[in-house]
């Protein structure tokens, strides 16, 4: 009888580690989900907040008459947005998306930025300075092309916190000036308010 | 009654009429041209694109005339040897010559170049400061070099000063450019004499009518000539922003002063002053030292001077804003109109 009752007990000891073992070989679980979701993990800055400024600066910025009534492409550069909030936030990540939907409507052109300028600068100098290059097909130094606007902007918070309750307000400000006249022809702002609650 | 209600109504018929008439517009003017804006007339009277076109008329274009003034530094040590009634005297001039600039920051002002000539100049050329007596011009007899014997007696003096002069001539480089857009455009471009400037010249060296009058320019309708009016050359190094390379940029730049003159009434039918710039940029030229092509700053300022020209004259109709097109048809015709039997290599 004791026999039996410790071999049933080893038995069902295998099967759990068994179980164990399959369970700890199959690792973390990975799916895929909807890059355009709502995020509400927390009250911090996040992709949909990323997203929501992105579409709504770009669809203003496209009816500006600065863009909208110029009769070509208009040559713009992306100078910086400041983070003003107490967060990390990558403004760049912003300007980035902003420029890439103005890009895909074709109703703007982008010259090289500041923070790409050394890139810029490295290759130019390859070409016409090692010797190496045909001369016809050089790019030559002293034709880049100004740009007629930058944008810059900021980006801002206040954060209110009690025991239970994290409110964050997010205003994000963008300005489109123009480079020769140091006119600002064109600015909007997009506010976000995220309350959490425990 | 009858009669008098019909007349009532004619009257009031034809006062209708006559109020409908005086209501209408006047027909509006046909436009001539429909869809098109009348060009403006030519605001220069005496040449226009039309004169061009009916007649091929001809320029003498002249190389860039300059004039550079330059100063010489003289010194000169005279030594006197008086021998009972024998005076025999050596002297020994020096010239330096210097930059204007130069020779007026020097010792007569008391500038920073008074170590480098240490003289007191004297403008050698002015009567006044030549004269006997004048005393800057002569120094004191030097003591070291003067020994008075009963039988001979040794004199040393020394003068310095400096002798402004002028100097006029021609820039051959600048003006070949302007000679083919001249071409482009229709004109026939005549070759001019060169001019030398002769010995103490003066400003009548830019009397152009003067050369007109001589013959300096065959036939030519016109003359174009350019004074030089400034050069400059500038050398800059400035950090380029974002990165950590430098921008290194040599520059000549040349201003031109620019009129055209009608060889029969004398008349100036165009001026402007026209600039061209030649730049060579080397991105960290600095620190590899650098050292740009005079040659390639000089064929760019010249182009740049001859684009900046045809700006010019297109302004003021003297051209067409357009050169290349009907003018370049004319000078093929003229070519091929020319007598079969002379040869001519055309480039």
């Amino acid at each position: 009888m004791i026999m039996k009752t410790y071999t049933k007990t080893l038995q069902i000891s295998a099967l759990t580690l068994s179980v164990a073992l399959l369970a700890a070989c199959s690792g973390p679980q990975v799916r895929y989900g909807d890059a355009k979701a709502v995020e509400t993990v927390n009250a911090n800055y996040g992709s949909t907040d990323l997203q929501m400024i992105a579409e709504a600066m770009t669809r203003s910025l496209l009816q500006s008459k600065a863009i909208s009534g110029s009769k070509d492409a208009p040559i713009v550069t992306l100078a910086d947005v400041k983070n003003k909030t107490s967060e990390y936030i990558d403004t760049r990540v912003i300007t980035d998306k902003i420029r890439t939907q103005l890009m895909k409507s074709g109703q703007v052109r982008f010259a090289v930025s500041v923070t790409e300028m050394q890139n810029q600068t490295e290759e130019l100098k390859r070409q016409n300075q090692s010797g190496l290059y045909k001369n016809s097909t050089i790019a030559k130094t002293g034709n880049m092309q100004g740009a007629q606007y930058r944008i810059e902007g900021s980006i801002a918070s206040i954060v209110k916190n009690t025991k239970d309750v994290k409110d964050v307000y997010y205003v994000f400000n963008l300005n489109l000036i123009n480079n020769e006249s140091g006119l600002l022809e064109w600015a909007d702002e997009k506010e976000i308010r995220k309350t959490a609650t425990r | 009654m009858s009669l008098m209600k019909n007349t009532l109504l004619a009257f009031a018929g034809v006062s209708l009429l006559v109020l409908a008439g005086c209501a209408t517009k006047p027909p509006a003017k046909e436009q001539a041209i429909v869809g098109q804006v009348p060009a403006d007339p030519p605001k220069n009277p005496v040449i226009s694109a039309e004169t061009l076109k009916s007649a091929s008329q001809s320029i003498a274009v002249t190389d860039i005339y300059f004039k550079k003034e330059g100063k010489n530094l003289v010194f000169i040590e005279e030594t006197r040897n008086k021998t009972n009634n024998n005076i025999t005297s050596t002297i020994a001039p020096r010239t330096i010559e210097v930059d204007a600039d130069k020779a007026n920051a020097s010792a007569v002002t008391g500038g920073p170049n008074s170590s480098q000539f240490p003289v007191k100049f004297t403008n050698l050329a002015d009567p006044k400061s030549t004269a006997p007596g004048t005393a800057p011009i002569v120094t004191p007899v030097d003591t070291q070099a003067s020994s008075n014997t009963s039988d001979a007696e040794t004199q040393s003096s020394k003068k310095s000063g400096y002798e402004s002069k002028m100097e006029y001539g021609e820039l051959r480089y600048l003006a070949n450019p302007i000679r083919g857009l001249l071409i482009k455009s229709g004109y026939k471009v005549v070759q001019a004499k060169a001019t030398v400037a002769m010995p103490n010249q003066g400003d009548e060296y830019f009397d152009i009518v003067k050369r007109i009058k001589v013959g300096d320019f065959g036939d030519a309708d016109y003359v174009l000539y350019g004074v030089l009016a400034e050069v400059s050359n500038t050398d800059n190094v400035s950090d380029i922003p974002g990165t950590k390379s430098t921008s290194h940029q040599m520059t000549l730049e040349v201003t031109v002063d620019f009129n055209i003159v009608d060889t029969k009434t004398s008349q100036i039918v165009a001026s402007f002053v026209a600039s061209g710039e030649g730049k060579d940029v080397q991105i960290d030229g600095r620190d590899t030292g650098y050292k740009p092509s005079s040659a390639k700053l000089m064929k760019l300022a010249s182009l740049d001077l001859a684009e900046d020209v045809r700006k010019n004259l297109a302004a003021q109709n003297f051209i067409t804003n357009n050169p290349g097109s009907a003018g370049y048809e004319r000078n093929l015709k003229r070519r091929v109109d020319d007598d079969a039997s002379t040869l001519k290599v055309y480039k």
